[in-house]
């Protein structure tokens, strides 16, 4: 599922590219080895197009797999760095990812590219067949796999949230605001805006004391 | 305003802060399409989010265009998935024009440090409401406990999981 699968890259083995060299983009030849692929417009559309579809069990396994290992349009540690400011950005982490590499290379225009390939395709796809299931959705069987899928991916993203956590588990300020955010949505019903208003600068502003402390 | 047009600004507000992803809007959309307005019925908000889990691509957006295509049709539905990922685009782009030029300074990990815990506890709530939507009885309560519990401790495939849980639905267990 790709909701949950967005958080935990580098948890899932990128198993590494033992395929002979992959072929470049049709029309570019590659120069030498080593060397990636030149970053065009359309190159950028059609690799986040794949991404998109190859999105089975998470696309930010494919982003990966496809722009660094097979494209090579960047190495591991700046798709690394990337990641992280996409995490902490609001947003569909891969979305941002497939606007950041956009704008990397091509600017403006390369970040739309990369977009309209991610996303306009194959949701007009998705649109359709989701449309087909939700209008016979009332039938009994349909309804029945709906509900197992339902709790079946709920259990993933709370699977995603908590192996997000591990790395928090030695600070009981982390703990308590993760608590606090969760208590605030999803006990008492606050909207999200004043959960996020009301508890990022208080935890930002307890990092930094934290912070101060162990400096 | 008009239920179309008060769905899609509040998806472009929740695009903005939808740190985490999309699923910590999920309880705020929830509370909104359904408890608050009633454009939705419990179920149908339950179904559009099972639906998407089937489909590749980016699957969230599509369960927003999902929700609009119920409240206002076609036109609404596109207007729904434009909310959900264009405003949250635009922020990326302009972040990413600065990022270098602070990257590794000492605020920003104190900023990320600091709304990491929140973007998790917001993940996790988003689970926990939909774990509830739908008017799910134990036997489903179990099936979100045992997926969750499959992913932390195992490497298994999530689709597979997803393809359990409706193998399990399926057969009328849930």
């Amino acid at each position: 599922m790709r909701s949950a699968g967005e958080g935990e890259v580098g948890v899932e083995p990128l198993e590494s590219t033992t395929s002979p060299q992959p072929s470049p983009p049709p029309g570019v030849e590659r120069e030498h080895v080593g060397a990636h692929a030149p970053v065009t417009l359309p190159a950028l559309f059609v690799t986040f197009l794949k991404v998109s579809l190859a999105g089975f069990g998470g696309p930010m396994v494919w982003a990966r797999r496809i722009v660094v290992e097979r494209l090579r349009w960047m190495s591991d540690a700046e798709f690394a760095d990337l990641l992280t400011l996409c995490q902490f950005l609001p947003g569909p982490n891969v979305v941002s990812i497939a606007v950041c590499v956009g704008a990397k290379f091509r600017g403006s225009a390369g970040a739309l590219a990369s977009l309209a390939g991610f996303i306009l395709v194959p949701c007009a796809v998705g649109f359709a067949l989701g449309a087909l299931f939700l209008n016979y959705a009332h039938l009994g069987l349909l309804q029945n796999v709906l509900r197992g899928i339902s709790a079946a991916a709920a259990g993933l993203i709370i699977a995603t949230g908590a192996r997000l956590l591990l790395p928090q588990r030695r600070r009981p300020i982390a703990l308590l605001f993760a608590v606090l955010a969760f208590a605030g949505l999803a006990v008492v019903k606050l909207p999200l805006l004043l959960v996020v208003l009301a508890l990022a600068p208080v935890s930002i502003a307890a990092a930094a004391i934290e912070g101060a402390r162990a400096g | 305003m008009s239920a179309p047009a008060a769905l899609v600004s509040h998806l472009v507000l929740l695009s903005l802060i939808s740190f985490g992803g999309i699923p910590s809007v999920l309880p705020d959309l929830h509370d909104f399409v359904v408890t608050a307005h009633g454009w939705l019925s419990d179920r149908d908000f339950a179904n559009c989010f099972a639906v998407v889990q089937a489909i590749p691509g980016p699957n969230m957006i599509l369960m927003m265009s999902f929700i609009g295509w119920k409240v206002g049709g076609l036109p609404t539905a596109i207007a729904s998935g434009f909310a959900t990922f264009a405003p949250c685009c635009a922020v990326s782009f302009s972040v990413f024009r600065v990022w270098d030029r602070f990257r590794d300074t000492a605020w920003q990990r104190v900023v990320r440090r600091g709304l990491a815990p929140v973007t998790i506890g917001l993940v996790i709530a988003g689970g926990y409401v939909m774990a509830r939507a739908g008017d799910a009885g134990w036997t489903s309560f179990a099936v979100t406990a045992a997926a969750a519990a499959l992913l932390l401790a195992t490497r298994i495939n999530p689709l597979i999981l997803v393809a359990a849980g409706a193998a399990l639905g399926a057969i009328g267990v849930l």
